[in-house]
């Protein structure tokens, strides 16, 4: 027995030992070395003599990695895709080949996986390329890719994108935020668009969920925008570039900042010359912006966009979802905007505004920024289905003012209000008025108010 | 040469294995031996008296220690750096997954032995006097365990850590006046972030294995004192009635030989003082059927100790400890579970948060605590505690189905989903 017992022991340490070997082994021989190693027998054959070949050769294998502190990533791709930077390899099989056409976005100092997506840490490739249980950024797919441009260039056109300010623009006008929050702002019927890009939502997903959200999501309360194909694909691009890992901002500490062409295209899109004049010309609602970047620090300016009331209580100046550097872009328009820009930015409208045509004006911007043409359409014709509401339809806002008092509108924006139910059995319509009262000041809601009611007197001239 | 054997018979100073001497000195003149008697009971040897489930939970411990601060070497105990870390333990440290695997069983393990040990101890009524105390010291034990696989579960940083840590300090929320108060104490905060990943870690790294280490000298010491491992002692012949003989007292019937003190003989300070200990004593009968430690228990102990090791490894090669997504705060898992071992506990709040996660846990943890001074049937004879025995078995079974419901047949919404249903997890 005991003599067993000490056979046994001695038997169970052998064990131990070659467990601890085998695990040493398995360590010792990751996928990664037999790519290099495959790597270093192509550039090898290019040598000229068995010296140099040998010394080639003999390059130690080691984990290649590209450190984006900032970003908190850690990019082990290059480790395998060894030939992602070397010209000469644009003919070399993958993983080896040469990426053409990166510009100056090189691997060495960009990473893969800011544009690819995947998993950067990982040495293995299926772990790498995200086709693992619980990765979160599965690669990209191919005709997808230059979605990525968007989570740095977030603002503007990006050369060879259109599809991206184009989604943009859609995503802006169709009244989305009504029911979608991007950084903050918009409703919280439907999910916060902010990590979109982020989360590992398919593309194709995406793009069938745009043409018809219920094939994917059954009993979304979505409405069919009935939007057409190459809008759903801007769409989808402009939700994988969503993101709130400041890459831009990373970024641009080393490329140039936005000029101020494209704030000229923001203070035309975001309405500014409807409150402020240049030099002059424009309205005297809000202050001359004439000089103001002399008058004003760069972080006194910016913060004045991020939010007006923290730098002056009280400042009737509306609040806008603006990136970083559309700030920046903004700032730098000021600085160089001449009276000749406002009267030329006013050529489309034939003069200044007056204090109730701003509000209106404010109450229409209002309107769209915050997505009610979503549900109650761009012209205030609603429309949208809402299944066991009665009607069961949005209702359309155009005869407002035949049921309600202006007073009952602003406490139904106020207070929200959810529509009255046809089949008191069935599941409750998906849509409802949400409570604005904690998105909207007072102000904005009288002039939503205002631009409703300026809507229904037109249709009362018109009739 | 001289010189050589000189400094080993200055390291090593008892007499040669082969006599009888140098086995009992082995043990007692060694600091690490000496927490054994130079000669154990045969019975308490034997496999079948306790598997040795004890020895198995404290070489698990042992395993933890050694990998867990292998572990710290590479490890950052803040957000999101140390989910960074494993990922880097995952993919570029040198056998880094087979030291996670090793300290994630091993921890597993460790929970399985010690609930094990306890019903072991149970079943055979050794909490009974005049170990009652050791009985209350082990339940501390057992809760400090959980306690640290409850902390090393957050560690990762992942989501499968972030919400069944969530999950199971919610659960701990429901206790009424203290349990919001605690839960803030042991988060820093409200919800699981950064403060909770440090106070996590000190605890599992400083606080709770000191504390296991400090309980562990009191339970193997006691254990010591009151004669070895429990015994099945009523299937031991009756020891006969003889006067208590205490060594080097004069008996009736032997003519004692009495040495006068002598100048050549040293003089320890033990006492002997009158009374009887309260530890079991061993009658000459019994004295017979012990044998030396060495090398009896002690290679038994060895074969334990290996193959638990060995078990362990072979599970650490082959079994990966799993490793999900960045926690994020913002996407909560359907369902979010807590860690295997309080899931009975979450299926009791599924279905009262105030019974299920309060008044349930805590009269079990009094009652365990409370066993050895409720029990007052002297007799550790199986037939002669049948209540008591059915009664614990009602209590280990209904734990173990509601952990098992809880693991396996809870879906999304904690609805009722057998585990051979496949359920499409975010469908909306």
């Amino acid at each position: 027995m005991e003599r067993r017992l000490q056979q046994l022991f001695f038997a169970l340490s052998l064990v131990a030992l070659v467990l601890i070997l085998a695990a040493a082994w398995q360590a010792n021989t990751p996928s990664w070395k037999t790519y290099q190693r495959r790597f270093l027998m192509l550039e090898s054959q290019g040598e000229p003599n068995a010296a140099a070949k040998s010394a080639v050769l003999g390059t130690p294998l080691e984990v290649h990695q590209v450190l984006l502190p900032g970003l908190q990533r850690v990019d082990r791709c290059t480790t395998c895709h060894l030939g992602v930077d070397d010209p000469t390899m644009k003919n070399a099989p993958e993983p080896f080949r040469y990426h053409a056409g990166l510009g100056p976005h090189v691997s060495a100092r960009y990473g893969c996986t800011i544009c690819h997506g995947g998993q950067g840490l990982a040495t293995e490739k299926d772990a790498a390329h995200g086709n693992v249980q619980f990765s979160e950024t599965p690669l990209l797919a191919q005709n997808y890719i230059r979605a990525s441009c968007g989570r740095c260039h977030k603002e503007g056109d990006v050369p060879n994108v259109p599809e991206l300010a184009e989604g943009r623009h859609l995503f802006e006008t169709q009244g989305c935020r009504g029911c979608h929050k991007l950084n903050g702002v918009g409703g919280s019927i439907g999910p916060d668009l902010t990590e979109e890009g982020a989360s590992h939502r398919s593309p194709e997903w995406l793009e069938r969920h745009f043409l018809a959200p219920n094939t994917v999501s059954a009993g979304s309360a979505m409405p069919n925008f009935h939007f057409t194909k190459d809008q759903a694909r801007d769409l989808t691009y402009y939700m994988l570039s969503l993101t709130s890992e400041e890459m831009g901002t990373y970024f641009s500490s080393m490329r140039s900042i936005p000029g101020p062409g494209y704030g000229r295209q923001l203070f035309v899109e975001k309405n500014c010359i409807a409150c402020h004049a240049i030099g002059g010309v424009g309205a005297k609602t809000g202050p001359d912006l004439a000089g103001v970047t002399t008058r004003h620090s760069m972080g006194w300016l910016d913060e004045q966009l991020v939010n007006p009331e923290l730098v002056y209580p009280g400042s009737s100046m509306p609040e806008y979802d603006l990136e970083t550097n559309a700030r920046k872009a903004l700032v730098a328009f000021m600085s160089v905007a001449t009276p000749e820009d406002a009267k030329s930015i006013l050529s489309g409208r034939p003069r200044a505004l007056s204090p109730d045509e701003v509000s209106v004006e404010a109450g229409k911007q209002d309107f769209s920024r915050f997505g009610c043409v979503g549900c109650h359409g761009t012209e205030l014709q609603g429309g949208v289905a809402n299944p066991n509401a009665q009607g069961g339809e949005v209702p359309s806002l155009l005869h407002v003012s035949d049921d309600y008092t202006k007073d009952e509108v602003i406490a139904v924006i106020r207070n929200g209000r959810v529509p009255p139910i046809e089949n008191a059995s069935a599941a409750p319509p998906p849509l409802y008025m949400p409570s604005w009262k904690s998105v909207l000041s007072d102000e904005d809601i009288h002039h939503i108010a205002d631009y409703l009611w300026s809507k229904q007197q037109l249709k009362k001239e018109s009739w | 040469m001289n010189l050589i054997r000189e400094i080993w018979q200055s390291i090593v100073r008892r007499d040669p294995l082969t006599t009888d001497k140098g086995k009992s000195e082995l043990v007692f003149l060694n600091v690490w031996l000496h927490i054994h008697p130079a000669k154990v009971k045969k019975e308490n040897l034997k496999f079948k008296h306790s598997f040795y489930l004890g020895f198995i939970t404290f070489f698990l411990f042992v395993i933890l220690v050694t990998t867990g601060i292998a572990l710290m070497c590479y490890y950052r105990p803040y957000p999101p750096q140390a989910y960074q870390d494993m990922k880097d333990l995952q993919f570029v440290v040198f056998m880094g997954p087979f030291l996670r695997n090793m300290h994630r069983w091993a921890a597993h393990g460790m929970v399985v032995c010690v609930f094990l040990h306890m019903c072991r101890v149970f079943y055979t009524g050794s909490y009974k006097k005049p170990r009652q105390f050791n009985w209350v010291v082990g339940v501390f034990l057992l809760l400090l365990t959980l306690g640290l696989s409850f902390t090393g579960y957050l560690l990762p940083w992942d989501q499968l850590a972030y919400w069944a840590i969530t999950v199971g300090t919610n659960i701990g929320s429901y206790a009424p006046f203290v349990g919001a108060q605690v839960r803030e104490i042991l988060l820093g905060g409200h919800t699981v972030g950064e403060a909770a990943l440090l106070r996590f870690y000190v605890l599992h790294v400083a606080v709770l294995p000191s504390f296991v280490i400090l309980l562990t000298i009191v339970h193997f010491w006691r254990v010591r004192k009151d004669g070895g491992l429990s015994r099945p002692v009523w299937k031991l012949a009756p020891p006969k009635q003889q006067p208590l003989v205490t060594i080097g007292a004069p008996v009736e019937t032997v003519a004692l030989n009495v040495t006068a003190a002598s100048k050549d003989k040293t003089y320890g300070l033990m006492e002997v003082v009158t009374g009887k200990p309260i530890f079991e004593t061993v009658t000459p009968e019994e004295e017979e059927d012990t044998v030396f430690s060495y090398p009896y228990a002690f290679v038994r102990e060895a074969v334990v100790l290996m193959a638990t090791v060995t078990t362990i490894m072979m599970m650490s090669l082959f079994l990966d400890a799993p490793l999900e997504e960045l926690a994020n705060p913002a996407k909560t898992p359907n369902p979010a579970k807590a860690p295997w071992y309080f899931l009975g506990l979450q299926e009791l709040v599924s279905h009262s948060a105030l019974l299920g996660g309060v008044v349930a846990p805590t009269l079990m943890v009094l009652a365990l605590l409370a066993i050895p001074y409720l029990d007052r049937n002297p007799s550790r004879r199986p037939v002669d505690r049948k209540l008591i025995l059915w009664l614990f078995t009602f209590f280990v079974v209904v734990n173990l189905v509601l952990i098992v419901i809880g693991t396996f047949f809870r879906g999304p919404g904690w609805a009722m989903v057998p585990p051979w249903v496949h359920v499409v997890a975010g469908a909306e």
